[in-house]
């Protein structure tokens, strides 16, 4: 073997030994069976995995949870792309600035958000308070529901997604716009026609990121849900520290592993598409 | 197709309070005509070119085609072609993607756009690229494609900014026949912005040389090489002798050189310009002026002979196409120099 070759190997065996090993554990705890007390009985059985697939709970978990992460996507995009659209046309000096300033809410951690998200949002938060100002008797409830979950998650992954949508727009210039409309693109059609496809490796990435992340979100929804909005990372730490099946906990895992590789799948094969 | 005529009238761009970039500019382009915007960097060319365009809007003035106010029109309906310095080409669509565009966006039927691609892709060669993507071009090719697809929507107005400017130097000469030959064909007007004078020189029907956002001479190239109207013209088009000089009583002295100006000149400071090639190793007679001088320096280039000449303080520079059985003179020897009056600029010095 090459030096170079050789030089991967102490990345490798610490990949092995606390990455790779304990996820292979994992996919072989979800062939075993709980036991009633806690424990974990003997394997290789299917009877966990054959349990999640009659349970129609489990069906909606894994579906619903695909529903709100597609969900928070599209509306993290949508709130994401005007200003990612901006800060990439904005004069050089200013682009920095306005890079920190988009950022800079990933200087404070989820959990503090999600709690600023509780005042915020809450019965007597500010949100609430506008409303009845405004005339409303009965504000609509924004926590401890979905509502606040996808609100607060939009707000927690836009930075991420405005960072992934500059970093797709490199195909973008202004003379490109330009000349589309010299050739008598109205502005819309500038944008459907010339702004969009070239954004669109940008739009993937983000979109892949804040769908992967949130399937995983665990604070938010727990935190902001109040124990109604259940997704599948909430249901796993449930499964694993509260009813302690673990194997069940397992199993779950690794359904949520799937639906990232197929999410990466999905992304890989679309960018090819709109790089072509 | 019948040209059309553009106008501009006291077009003028402010950024702030800087000096304006575009002042009072003003010019009526006949129709079919090739004009072209020479000048240095910063003189405001290209500015002009995104006013009339309608891709910067105006502070002041106005831009008529065909008698008809367009400057609060945006671009997508001036119905202008654009050929962009870096070309601009949609990188997401093949060629012919790319020259269809414009038609599309006409909404025109799908069979007359393939057509009328294919005899655009064809008028500039590139009928064989069609399903190529820009990144997969030449310069040259990309340049091609840039030049259909703004010709294709059969614009009033031909707008180009610099197109030559990123090709080589073998290319660049080629392309200029051509867009020549394509802009006569078609008679399209034609506004090409560049700071290449020999460029300017070899393209255009007349040349506005601009400097500080005003046109510093508008003529025919004939005109702007022989007769510039000021020391800028003359030192930007072409290539000059600066000398200092005095005038008094009718001649112009050159430390204790004597000659005659073309016209009467005003006493005081000037600075003579002429023209290096216009200058020859002869004796003068009546018309021309001859000075004695010192050879300081001699290159020799093959195809020319460049020889640096001290006469009355100054240095004269004399360039001369290589003969047969004329050695180059040496550097030393004394020598006789002269020119015809008539090609002697005379300029009064602004800060003598």
């Amino acid at each position: 073997m090459r030096l170079p070759a050789l030089l991967l190997g102490p990345a490798l065996l610490v990949n092995l030994a606390i990455f790779i090993a304990p996820m292979a554990n994992l996919a072989a705890l979800s062939f075993h069976e709980a036991r009633p007390s806690g424990g974990v009985g003997p394997g290789p059985t299917l009877a966990t995995w054959a349990s999640i697939a009659e349970d129609e709970y489990y069906i909606e978990l894994v579906t619903g949870s695909i529903g709100v992460a597609l969900g928070v996507t599209v509306l993290t995009l949508l709130a994401g792309y005007p200003l990612a659209l901006f800060i990439h046309r904005a004069a050089p000096r200013w682009r920095n600035l306005l890079m920190v300033a988009c950022i800079s809410p990933l200087l404070v951690s989820a959990v503090v958000r999600t709690y600023g998200w509780m005042v915020i949002l809450g019965d007597t938060g500010l949100v609430a308070a506008v409303l009845r100002f405004l005339g409303m008797a009965k504000p609509p409830r924004m926590v401890f529901n979905l509502t606040g979950v996808v609100i607060a998650l939009v707000e927690i992954l836009m930075p991420t997604m405005i960072l992934c949508l500059l970093a797709g727009f490199g195909r973008l210039n202004a003379s490109l716009e330009e000349a589309a409309a010299s050739l008598g693109a109205p502005r819309w059609r500038v944008f459907m026609r010339v702004v969009l496809p070239l954004s669109l490796p940008g739009v993937l990435l983000g979109c892949l990121l804040a769908f992967v992340l949130t399937v995983s979100s665990f604070i938010t929804p727990k935190l902001l849900g109040g124990g109604r909005v259940i997704l599948l990372a909430t249901e796993i730490y449930d499964q694993a520290i509260v009813t302690l099946n673990w194997p069940v906990a397992a199993a779950l895992s690794v359904l949520s592993l799937a639906v990232f590789g197929l999410a990466l799948l999905l992304y890989g094969r679309l960018l090819r598409m709109v790089e072509a | 197709m019948a040209g059309t005529a553009l106008v501009l009238e006291g077009l003028t761009k402010r950024y702030g309070a800087l000096a304006p970039a575009v002042d009072a500019l003003s010019l009526t382009v006949q129709p079919g005509e090739f004009i072209g915007l020479l000048g240095p960097s910063g003189c405001g060319k290209t500015t002009t070119l995104r006013m009339i365009g309608g891709l910067i809007e105006a502070s002041g003035g106005r831009v008529l085609v065909d008698g008809r106010d367009v400057t609060a029109l945006p671009p997508h309906r001036r119905d202008m072609g654009i050929v962009f310095q870096n070309y601009a080409l949609f990188p997401h669509m093949d060629v012919a993607g790319n020259v269809a565009f414009g038609l599309e966006m006409r909404g025109m039927k799908r069979g007359e756009i393939a057509a009328k691609v294919q005899a655009a892709l064809d008028l500039v060669r590139l009928g064989h690229l069609a399903k190529r993507r820009p990144k997969e071009l030449s310069g040259g090719q990309q340049q091609r494609v840039a030049l259909a697809r703004a010709l294709v929507i059969e614009p009033s107005v031909l707008l180009l900014d610099e197109p030559l400017s990123n090709l080589d130097a073998k290319l660049r000469e080629e392309m200029r026949a051509e867009i020549q030959d394509i802009q006569r064909r078609l008679g399209i007007t034609t506004i090409f912005v560049t700071h290449d004078q020999a460029e300017a020189l070899a393209m255009c029907d007349r040349i506005a040389v601009m400097a500080q956002g005003r046109i510093a001479q508008l003529g025919t190239p004939h005109d702007i090489y022989e007769h510039p109207a000021s020391e800028f013209v003359a030192d930007f088009v072409g290539r000059s002798n600066r000398i200092a000089g005095h005038a008094a009583d009718g001649r112009i002295t050159i430390g204790d050189l004597a000659i005659d100006a073309p016209a009467p000149v005003a006493p005081g400071p000037v600075t003579v310009m002429i023209r290096p090639h216009r200058i020859a190793f002869t004796a003068g007679g009546a018309g021309w002026n001859e000075v004695r001088g010192s050879v300081r320096r001699v290159t020799y280039v093959g195809d020319v002979l460049a020889c640096e000449i001290a006469a009355g303080g100054a240095a004269f520079l004399v360039e001369q196409p290589t003969r047969p059985g004329a050695p180059p003179p040496e550097t030393g020897t004394e020598v006789r120099i002269a020119w015809r009056v008539a090609d002697t600029l005379v300029f009064p010095r602004e800060s003598a």
